[in-house]
């Protein structure tokens, strides 16, 4: 299995913590394109886009997104990073990655989850406390449409279909749906049903997931699924530097207000010191930050830990300037993936 | 699969079953402390007769909130906190609230006799946002029914919200600390089946 390695961003409006500025959200938008048409013209697999829905966010509909990038692309694969499947309707969601895989000559993925942030709960009229059960039964309508049309279909929480015939279908045999999935009971739910599973590691130690993997393969196992094609991707921050004192210089402050302002954890924002930051660069915690050769170790020590075979990387989160994260893209995809891709193949090479 | 029912004794036939009272400390009318407390039920139901009474906390009413000692409760409270008094085994499971157990949990036992919990089994069982807050358990519950002289199991269990989907415990470590658990009173809990049978056979 070739390891993909890509990058994944929020698209957030935020006051640059160094100049005071903040972005028009058009610039930002056309910020996000380019930094899809960088990834691409240096060779990275993958290009993710969030869904938060709020004014310091551009990206609150990442298919619409996704089509631009695909139009302004070659061969780079598309994804949500993540689909609120819980607040949004399963069909309407098909219909538009389906649309954006044949824009996109079939390179359209989706992650689903239930979502960190619960502003689109009441936005689109769900309720918090259904959060289990919406994301249970929306998955499962999810996966129907995938692989049945037309569908005829009953549940909680949306109208009934009845022979409905939804459109389009994908370019290629399928769309991949991966899940989301940062707990045991989600690793658990995901093996059961065979999906792939992206791992979002926010701070904390590399390892922290190692329990949840387990747990994913051994209940895919238990399902009656083949554990060994079962693909997992580990979704963290980071930045590549020319240094690895130029990473962490540049990635702080930015990184530092992007947790201030978007991560509102009981209307609180999340204070971070340089220090816990530094702490959270080491080579045993979560961050890709660091120069090349830092994130190189920091992947393939994913590699060897999870087995994953997809690496999805927040580059510029707290919106750092647009030419240091372009920079950082063109050295994640031609010093860093190159070298990767070559160790995973000998280290999976040699282990058969 | 289960290693209960393997180690544990084999259940006493019995027409008497062992009551179980849940005091439920969750203020939600679908909640995950007690799908916890269901999964203890569940593994317990597979070698033990039982009967199952669960007391929600947060359900008995205005006579119950506004009492300030036994006296003050109505009829109907008085019959709740008594089943409580004399079950043969309680599980007290409650959400961490507060940094602790809600208060319409701990305002119950404010309420039972000093001495009606005496050697009576208890087990301890609480869910909360995180693994934080796990020592709940030790901290806050074990000392209050070590106050009742009651005879808390060993092995209390904690389940976080990961470990759930909805109200499914889905973590398989909760489910093996669950058996662990209910192991460690397999014995003593058969015995008062059989003492609880005993008393039945000999009354007129």
């Amino acid at each position: 299995m070739n390891f993909e390695i890509g990058i994944m961003t929020f698209g957030e409006v935020t006051a640059d913590p160094v100049t005071g500025q903040v972005p028009s959200p058009q610039q930002r938008m056309r910020e996000t394109i380019e930094q899809a048409v960088v990834a691409d013209e240096v060779g990275l697999d993958v290009f993710g886009v969030g869904e938060h829905h709020r004014t310091d966010f551009v990206a609150t509909a990442s298919p619409v997104v996704l089509a631009a990038a695909a139009e302004a692309t070659n061969d780079i694969r598309l994804t949500s990073s993540v689909t609120v499947l819980s607040s949004d309707d399963p069909v309407r969601v098909w219909e538009q990655f389906a649309t954006v895989d044949l824009i996109s000559r079939g390179r359209a993925e989706m992650v689903v989850g239930r979502g960190s942030y619960t502003e689109s709960f009441p936005l689109f009229g769900y309720d918090l406390r259904d959060y289990a059960d919406l994301f249970r039964e929306k998955l499962s309508l999810l996966l129907r449409i995938r692989e049945q049309n037309p569908l005829t279909w009953s549940g909680r929480f949306r109208a009934p279909l009845v022979d409905a015939d939804i459109a389009p279908r994908p370019a290629g045999d399928t769309l991949p749906i991966w899940v989301g999935a940062g707990s045991p009971a989600s690793a658990i739910s995901t093996g059961k049903l065979g999906l792939p599973m992206a791992m979002p590691l926010l701070l904390g130690p590399m390892n922290s997931h190692v329990e949840n993997a387990e747990l994913y393969r051994s209940s895919a196992r238990a399902a009656g699924h083949d554990a060994t094609a079962l693909r997992i991707s580990i979704n963290a921050h980071g930045f590549v530097g020319s240094s690895s004192q130029h990473a962490r210089d540049t990635m702080y402050p930015y990184f530092a207000t992007g947790m201030m302002e978007n991560n509102h954890q009981r209307g609180q924002g999340f204070p971070i010191s340089r220090a816990a930051f530094e702490a959270q660069a080491s080579p045993a915690a979560a961050l890709f930050v660091g120069s090349p050769q830092e994130v190189i170790d920091k992947l393939l020590g994913y590699h060897e830990l999870y087995g994953v075979s997809r690496a999805l990387i927040q580059l510029g989160f707290g919106g750092m300037p647009q030419d240091e994260v372009l920079a950082a893209i063109e050295r994640l995809g031609t010093e860093v993936a190159p070298v990767v891709r070559r160790e995973v193949a000998a280290r999976e090479g040699s282990t058969g | 699969m289960t290693a209960l029912a393997a180690t544990a004794p084999r259940a006493v036939p019995s027409t008497t079953p062992l009551r179980v009272v849940v005091v439920n400390g969750s203020p939600s009318e679908q909640s995950k402390t007690m799908g916890l407390a269901d999964l203890i039920l569940d593994t317990l139901r597979t070698t033990l007769p039982i009967e199952v009474t669960r007391v929600d906390v947060y359900r008995l009413g205005s006579g119950f909130t506004g009492a300030l000692e036994r006296d003050d409760v109505p009829p109907g409270i008085e019959d709740t906190i008594q089943t409580v008094e004399n079950a043969d085994l309680l599980i007290a499971a409650a959400p961490v609230f507060r940094a602790s157990v809600p208060g319409m949990f701990k305002h119950l036992f404010d309420l039972v006799d000093q001495y009606a919990l005496a050697d009576k089994p208890v087990l301890l069982a609480a869910t909360g946002g995180g693994d934080h807050h796990a020592l709940v358990l030790e901290y806050v519950m074990r000392p209050l029914f070590g106050f009742f002289q009651a005879l808390t199991l060993p092995v209390a269990i904690y389940a976080s919200a990961g470990d759930f989907d909805g109200t499914t415990v889905l973590n398989p470590r909760v489910h093996g600390r669950v058996e662990v658990a209910l192991i460690d009173i397999g014995n003593i809990l058969a015995a008062r089946v059989r003492e609880v049978a005993d008393q039945a056979e000999a009354s007129p």
